[in-house]
């Protein structure tokens, strides 16, 4: 693996796990006002936009490696999109949902890497 | 949690609905990058020379409301719960895989089989006690 094939696997990851996140901030936000109200329409926009630079690089890195290759670093999305969702959100990430997650990303790195 | 809609609209048959979509679009995916995959292309890295293949296009579809139903489940359930769950995916892969195509499964892919469904169980009660809390 090249340098530049590991900076674009983080590069799919980030856009991943901000797309996430922006997602559900704004529909946390449109329960409250609808969706008509600009600040939603600019987070939603906002997590499309990274959702689909994420969508072409894992497209390209599929024709690059193998699905077994690129699964482990799907599964510590996981991990991170639990962690931001309680550090950038503020949902209450208890430490039965910790394990849970460090379980479940384990096992996917686990099932690629065989 | 509040106001939470029953039947076809509960956000838990949702995520199940959601499961699905990932499955179908994964495969697809794959299939489609495999069947267009010429690295020596410029701007092959961007994954863009993918799009000249059906499946991506119905890969695509299945993203499109895939996206609709994940937005509409995010409202209901944090995301730090929806999400794990949601990689349930991760296995049904290769255990159908296993059941289907009779594909071997090694002890270290059962093992870890094993881990996400522990892990899965774990988040799976706090989510339980999100319902009973409505």
């Amino acid at each position: 693996m090249t340098l530049w094939s590991l900076v674009l696997i983080l590069v799919w990851l980030v856009t991943f796990v901000a797309g996430q996140l922006f997602f559900k901030r704004a529909m946390e936000l449109s329960s409250a006002t609808g969706f008509r109200n600009r600040k939603i329409i600019s987070i939603l926009s906002a997590g499309l936009f990274s959702m689909t630079i994420s969508f072409f690089l894992n497209l390209g890195l599929l024709q690059r490696f193998d699905l077994s290759y690129l699964y482990p670093f799907q599964g510590l999305s996981v991990l991170f999109i639990s962690l931001m969702a309680a550090i950038v959100l503020k949902e209450k990430l208890t430490l039965r949902l910790t394990i849970g997650a460090l379980l479940i990303s384990a096992g996917i790195v686990l099932v690629s890497m065989s | 949690m509040r106001d939470r809609p029953s039947g076809f609209l509960n956000p838990w048959f949702q995520l199940g609905l959601n499961i699905l979509c990932v499955l179908a679009y994964e495969l697809l995916l794959k299939a489609g990058a495999t069947a267009t995959a010429d690295p020596s292309k410029s701007w092959s890295w961007t994954g863009i020379t993918g799009l000249t293949s059906p499946l991506i296009w119905l890969a695509i579809a299945f993203i499109i409301l895939d996206l609709i139903i994940w937005l509409y489940l995010l409202k209901y359930i944090p995301l730090s719960i929806a999400f794990p769950l949601s990689r349930v995916v991760d296995v049904l892969v290769p255990i159908s895989c296993w059941l289907m195509l009779k594909e071997g499964i090694s002890p270290l892919r059962w093992l870890g089989i094993a881990l996400v469904i522990i892990g899965l169980a774990i988040v799976a009660k706090p989510a339980a006690s999100l319902e009973e809390r409505l």
